[in-house]
């Protein structure tokens, strides 16, 4: 009985051990010694709302850990990646770069997946003054509390995400031009900033505000939006969502039988075949969005890092979020290398602000508030494929197709 | 009032689909004072069940529910006799912990199984609706609908007409005196509790069609579900029923006329309120320790 009473707990632990999560805390050392690896500790949500992208970025750095090693290591030392499971919850994050920090004793931190979990978590490490190299945290406010350890491992931040797309509307011959434009968006610190500097440019070029709303990251049920938006009928749709969100939000879409001339959706199509599977392939068409990393992109080691992901996790496209996450670990392996050193890691904070770094990503650069300084690329959903369509030097594809051609 | 009508008939639809869901959940409370706060991970492990059953076969998810409903009855059955059993006779907050750390275990399991990434079903109907005048009616919400009043029916009459049925309601009004006239309450039990299980093969045929899900998409449920028991009257099904339909027609009405950021939040704000009022929540029955506490 007494044996038994323990079997659902210790289950519960055998699953979580399964599903990748929970850290070992084994308290090793933090000393330069060479014999032992640099252990660089991450907690991530693996369980919870944003487990999928959490999954991903542990994959990114795992690819990262094994190709550093493969290479020799990193300052001679093997690299290993500690990561805990913050269950996706803001407090969860806290507790596990302090325990990472005092109790495991890491070497060095990356960071955690979404805006909400990377603003406390950031706080910890710059209060113990430790270089933080996020993969997805872009909103606005991360950057403007004066830290200085920092550092967004994407092009740019959430509110210049849509840029490369608002000089595209905008430049369209007037003919085409939208007119019109709702802004329905999920109330999430990345998401909202995306459309309002999108909302922002499009006001100022006389594109006319027809439609705007905000809901919680726990609505399920998106007819009411969809009906609100029909009965707007803006020229211009523009959706700042996550993932479940933005799939609900198209099928809502579908359901009240509306279709804008263009349509930009944050984060859900850059999921590749979850979210055409999620809404069916026919409704993808034309759908934009703006998108850090490319699997076809010819940026130094993209291919390599492609092949060894799929050594590791079996055939099929990485997704977004491990790719971000593998160019977090190369800033921060950038940095290293070139201050040859773990021990002072403002010098390497101050490394990383003064230079650009080649990542997979593409070359990143940052100001003195570790916000990237560069530009997103523009995706679009054609014949059932994702393709990216702006900037034109970086196209996989030649044509920009309408979501809806008789709107 | 085309609007309002249209914010009444998506809230029905939906409340219809809640209603279903968080059933099982109140039958389990009402008869075992069991909190099953795994229920969310049961609809979850249902909709997993159907997105193979619809992959490997092309069935209809909604037929799928004559599969998933006995495979989750027998899943809740030996779940039952191999863990919750034996916390039978210990304090609610002891059911709570364990099935919270089964939820685990599942999440963990269909992660394995599946793998951490979003599924949905898409049957044909998924993203079509029948339009009534300037009315649309989305088909999977009046599918999951039908198919709910049709499960919910058929379990009233279950209670209702077959002595199994009668021993359940026996056990849960008066464990004791159920023993008494000869029912065996621990075989009850276990029936009970393979019949709340039960309602999610249905409850998670449609949740698999209505919306994408992922292993960890539970948490967002088993919330929603608690909520609308408690607004009801733990235990009570009808009370389940009538909390469902409001629960369902609050969202939509706060989404139409406050705003869609109110959503979730206006709804608690109603259980609240309610519970000011009748702590036994709107259909619950007052317990003779609740009288005591007075």
């Amino acid at each position: 009985m007494r044996r038994l009473r323990w079997c659902a707990p210790a289950l519960a632990a055998a699953a979580l051990l399964a599903a990748g999560c929970g850290g070992s805390d084994n308290g090793g050392g933090s000393g330069s010694d060479s014999s032992k690896p640099i252990r660089i500790g991450a907690s991530l949500p693996l369980t919870g709302d944003f487990s999928e992208p959490g999954k991903a970025a542990q994959q990114g750095y795992q690819v990262w850990q094994k190709m550093v090693n493969d290479q020799g290591g990193l300052l001679g030392r093997k690299v290993q990646v500690v990561v805990r499971d913050d269950a996706s919850d803001q407090n969860t994050v806290v507790a596990d770069y302090n325990a990472l920090i005092s109790r495991q004793k890491v070497d060095m931190l990356l960071g955690t997946f979404s805006s909400l979990l990377n603003l406390p978590a950031s706080t910890v490490a710059e209060r113990n003054r430790k270089l933080y190299v996020e993969p997805a945290g872009g909103a606005p406010e991360i950057f403007d509390r004066g830290y200085k350890h920092i550092f967004f491992a994407q092009q740019a931040t959430a509110d210049h995400q849509g840029d490369v797309f608002a000089q595209y509307i905008l430049g369209l011959p007037p003919s085409e031009r939208p007119k019109t434009a709702a802004y329905p968006s999920l109330d999430d610190p990345f998401a909202l900033p995306v459309l309002q500097g999108l909302r922002e440019k499009f006001e100022k070029a006389g594109i006319k505000t027809v439609y705007t709303t905000k809901y919680a990251s726990e609505n399920t049920n998106f007819d009411s939006i969809a009906n609100a938006v029909k009965a707007a009928n803006p020229d211009i749709l523009m959706h700042g969502a996550t993932f479940a969100d933005g799939v609900n939000f198209v099928r809502a879409l579908d359901k009240v039988g509306y279709k804008p001339k263009y349509f930009f959706q944050t984060s859900a199509p850059s999921f590749a075949d979850q979210y055409s599977k999620g809404i069916g392939v026919e409704n993808t068409e034309g759908t934009f969005y703006a998108v850090s990393w490319d699997a076809k992109a010819q940026t130094p080691g993209n291919a390599a890092f492609v092949k060894q992901f799929n050594q590791m996790f079996g055939a099929g496209e990485p997704a977004e979020d491990a790719a971000d996450a593998f160019a977090a670990a190369q800033v921060m392996q950038a940095a290293v290398k070139a201050v040859g050193g773990i021990d002072d890691q403002t010098k390497l904070a101050d490394w990383i602000r003064s230079h650009s770094v080649n990542t997979i990503l593409g070359p990143l650069r940052w100001d003195k508030t570790g916000a990237p300084q560069g530009q997103f690329l523009i995706g679009q959903w054609q014949s059932g494929k994702s393709q990216i369509v702006l900037p034109k030097a970086a196209a996989t594809s030649q044509t920009i197709v309408k979501k809806n051609a008789g709107a | 009032m085309t609007e309002f009508a249209q914010a009444i008939i998506l809230g029905l639809l939906i409340g219809g689909v809640y209603a279903l869901m968080a059933s099982g959940l109140s039958l389990i409370f009402g008869v075992m004072n069991v909190i099953n706060t795994a229920h969310g991970a049961f609809l979850i492990l249902s909709a997993f069940l159907t997105y193979s059953i619809w992959t490997a076969t092309g069935l209809d998810p909604l037929v799928a529910i004559l599969i998933t409903t006995p495979a989750m009855f027998g899943f809740g059955w030996l779940l039952y006799s191999g863990s919750i059993r034996r916390i039978r006779e210990a304090p609610a907050a002891a059911s709570v912990l364990l099935t919270f750390s089964l939820a685990l275990v599942l999440e963990g399991l269909m992660g394995l199984i599946w793998g951490n990434t979003s599924h949905a079903v898409r049957p044909a109907y998924f993203n079509q609706s029948f339009t009534v005048g300037d009315l649309f009616l989305p088909k999977a919400q009046v599918y999951g609908c039908l198919v709910a009043i049709a499960v919910l029916v058929a379990l009233w009459l279950f209670l209702a007409r077959t002595w199994t049925g009668r021993a359940i309601r026996a056990s849960a009004v008066n464990p004791q005196g159920a023993r008494l006239v000869g029912v065996n309450v621990a075989a009850v039990a276990t029936m009970t509790f393979a019949i709340g299980v039960a309602t999610t093969g249905a409850g998670g045929s449609i949740v698999g069609v209505l919306y994408p899900f992922l292993p960890g998409s539970h948490y967002l449920w088993i919330s929603r579900l608690l909520g609308i028991i408690v607004l009801g009257g733990m235990g009570s099904l009808p009370g389940a029923v009538v909390g469902a339909l409001l629960i369902g027609v609050g969202e939509s009405l706060t989404s139409t006329y406050i705003s869609p950021q109110w959503t979730t939040a206006v709804p608690y704000v109603v259980i609240f309120l309610v519970l000011l009022g009748r702590p036994q929540g709107l259909l619950g029955a007052r317990l003779r320790e609740d009288v005591a506490a007075v």
